[in-house]
């Protein structure tokens, strides 16, 4: 494959090609040239309106559940979701069935890699069976390639575990992730608690809920000095918290997931199940609070959160419903369309790119010649509807459906494969 | 006879002043039907109606039973507790199934919020919302609401306070809805731990002492305290024992005497009598009780007539 790319815009505030405007010439999955103006009879021209082009980005959290619920979607369905999407990479939540938390678990997700267009990232759990009891094999999934060590939704509840974690992941510079909940608050909780539960009758999931957890997580890795990322966090106070921590040197990091940006618990009034997710779609107040943590550079990175449910897991009543969005073909619209007018477009790349790749110490693409060329194209300023049509996970639980987005992704290039038509 | 601005009684919240007041004079047309010697009238001959009931009631459905029957519809119940559902069929197929039978309109009674918002959405029948979850009960707050004019002769300006559990009921909360609607004010009372944290923005006073909220109301509208939903195996009781509870909130003349008030008393069924009202002011004769419950069939019988109209005008 030789691709020639005509006038993009390089989005990477780490190179020197930053805003400048170039084309890229790609051979054999290698960068080959960049120049003002190159020119190659040979090679396929991509050619697109604003073209925008950075690293390729990575999503530190989807829930792709394969093997066990293929039907909601299997790696095939996700990569391509993710390829649409403009992510590279994505780092998968152990909870498949049976959940990720051996050797051999991680070696079928690595297995799946052999030069695709969308890697996978297996994470391994951090207990057995992801029962918050006792340790998985972390060291040996850790060599069979496990990025990280998370117990997905099942946040880690018993502080014991969590400290022998912290501890044992740091003789080989583990990487721990938490998704903060402390279910015991609300234990039939399933939208934020806030004005629009009340109004609705419904039971609420109060933002103290995942503050209390994770103040005592900031306390265990203070106490172990352990690597520990606080995934999907929805909370003003968490962001607070984050920050005062990071001030203090804590060896800690944090990512938001993008629908979480844009999508406030008013829209929930009409009971739409599709909205019902974990964390809940919190307050309008608390997603501006989100969105200054980002602002202020609290915020490590975003992510998609993708969590696809099919039809009769989410078509019944609210309570009964299952929690999950779909957002991996939406996640970098909908944190381009909050955050456009309160950031620089490097700023959000960043979150998908320079955030995730330290966070999971994962190697960074850089764009220059002789380089891998696994990058995003894109079109910040491009406005989309998103529609059921356009859909390409098997699941579709989306709640941008009929919303207007703005930034278009036209596609990826990575291990000499592209998704561009 | 004008018409509501609606095809469904899924809420309160969807009604506007003007359907409230349409209710209403339609109910003072059929309560005085229902005191005639001959109770029955021809308004909904050849309309079938389906009570679905996937929860436990006795009196909304026998009133909702009894308000179609004076108006001459067609009748087929239907019962299943919650648990016989989970065990495979969809609320969605449940009711195509019956509606696939000809049915014009349902009534339902559901555990979950917004069940029938949601079955507004993928069916076409008319679909009156008899209390779902903790969400609304719409024919419960316009008869109660009903039953103030009656006595007091208007809503407006009137204070209500609602007592007891206010997190599990659905009559509380379509009971603000409604009563603001008409221009009363509304105060919460009971123990904080069955308060929602967030009852003010929905701009009603909050109290915690029985006492004060008796020196304030005009109404005390005492609600059952629901022993099945004091917390499930997985939460804590959100109060210690019914004692504790007679103690803190239970109505009684004493103190009544003690706070010189005699507002008028509500309750909408059915009165755990020694635990949140004493007997003695249950049968009293500010007690308005059974006038609610009379009024319950006209404002049923007014629901159903103009529904129906709807769906008349539709066809």
């Amino acid at each position: 494959m030789k691709l020639l790319i005509k006038k993009a815009k390089i989005i990477d505030s780490s190179s020197s090609l930053n805003e400048k405007i170039v084309d890229v010439l790609v051979e054999n999955g290698k960068i080959t040239a960049i120049d003002k103006n190159i020119s190659d009879d040979q090679a396929k021209v991509v050619s697109f309106k604003n073209l925008h082009l950075s690293r390729g980005w990575v999503d530190l959290h989807t829930n792709l559940q394969d093997p066990g619920y293929e039907h909601k979607e299997d790696f095939e369905s996700g990569r391509k979701a993710a390829a649409a999407g403009g992510f590279t990479r994505i780092g998968l939540s152990p909870l498949s069935l049976p959940v990720r938390d051996s050797k051999s678990q991680i070696e079928y997700v690595i297995n799946q890699n052999k030069s695709t267009l969308v890697e996978l990232l297996p994470y391994g759990t951090v207990s057995k069976n992801a029962e918050g009891k006792e340790l998985a094999e972390l060291y040996d999934m850790h060599q069979a390639g496990a990025k990280a060590f998370f117990d997905g939704k099942n946040s880690i509840s018993n502080p014991n575990l969590l400290i022998r974690a912290l501890d044992y992941c740091r003789s080989f510079d583990g990487l721990l992730m938490n998704f903060t909940y402390n279910k015991d608050i609300s234990p039939e909780g399933v939208m934020n608690e806030g004005e629009v539960s009340t109004s609705l009758g419904l039971k609420g999931i109060p933002e103290l809920a995942e503050e209390i957890m994770l103040n005592r997580d900031i306390y265990l890795s203070n106490y172990t000095k352990g690597r520990l990322h606080f995934t999907t966090i929805s909370s003003a106070a968490s962001v607070q918290l984050i920050a005062d921590a990071k001030k203090k040197g804590l060896n800690i990091s944090c990512d938001v997931s993008s629908a979480h940006l844009l999508i406030n618990d008013l829209e929930l009034e009409s009971f739409d199940s599709r909205l019902k997710t974990l964390p809940p779609f919190r307050s309008k107040s608390t997603v501006k609070s989100l969105i200054q943590g980002i602002k202020k550079g609290i915020i490590d990175a975003l992510c998609s959160d993708h969590w696809p449910q099919d039809i009769e897991s989410k078509k019944k009543e609210f309570d009964h419903a299952e929690f999950g969005i779909i957002n991996l073909q939406t996640a970098f619209a909908a944190a381009n369309t909050a955050l456009q007018s309160e950031v620089s477009i490097n700023k959000i790349i960043d979150l998908f790119t320079e955030g995730p790749e330290r966070i999971l110490k994962i190697d960074k693409n850089e764009i220059k010649v002789g380089a891998k060329a696994n990058f995003t194209l894109f079109n910040p300023d491009a406005n989309f509807t998103f529609e059921k049509k356009n859909v390409l996970s098997k699941s579709l639980n989306s709640p941008f459906f009929g919303k207007q987005l703005k930034g278009v992704v036209y596609g990826v290039v990575n291990n000499g494969k592209s998704n561009l038509n | 006879m004008g018409a509501l601005s609606t095809k469904h009684l899924l809420g309160i919240k969807q009604l506007n002043q003007a359907d409230i007041e349409l209710i209403f004079s339609t109910a003072d047309n059929f309560k005085e039907v229902i005191n005639r010697p001959i109770k029955k009238v021809p308004s909904l001959r050849d309309i079938t109606i389906a009570n679905l009931f996937f929860e436990n009631s006795t009196r909304t459905k026998l009133s909702f039973e009894l308000a179609e029957k004076r108006l001459s519809a067609d009748v087929v119940n239907f019962s299943a507790a919650a648990s016989s559902v989970s065990k495979g069929e969809t609320l969605i197929d449940t009711v195509n199934n019956i509606l696939a039978m000809k049915v014009d309109m349902v009534v339902m009674r559901h555990p979950n919020p917004g069940a029938p918002i949601f079955l507004s959405k993928h069916i076409k029948a008319n679909i009156i919302n008899a209390g779902d979850g903790a969400h609304e009960h719409p024919t419960q707050a316009l008869l109660d609401a009903y039953s103030i004019r009656e006595k007091l002769g208007d809503v407006k300006g009137k204070k209500v306070a609602i007592v007891g559990d206010i997190l599990h009921s659905r009559v509380a909360l379509s009971n603000i809805y409604c009563l603001q609607k008409l221009g009363a004010e509304v105060m919460v009372c009971g123990p904080p731990t069955l308060i929602p944290k967030h009852i003010q923005s929905l701009g009603v006073k909050v109290e915690f002492s029985l006492d004060k909220a008796l020196e304030w109301s005009d109404i005390c509208m005492m609600l059952r305290i629901q022993l099945e939903r004091q917390g499930s195996d997985r939460s804590v009781k959100y109060f210690p024992s019914l004692r504790e509870y007679h103690q803190l909130y239970g109505l009684t003349s004493e103190r009544l005497k003690k706070v010189k008030r005699s507002p008028v008393i509500m309750h909408p069924g059915p009165i755990n009598r020694g635990v949140e009202i004493s007997s003695e002011l249950a049968d009293s004769e500010n007690s308005i009780i059974l006038n609610q419950v009379e009024n319950g069939v006209a404002i049923r019988m007014a629901v159903l007539y103009l529904l129906a109209s709807e769906h008349e005008n539709e066809e």
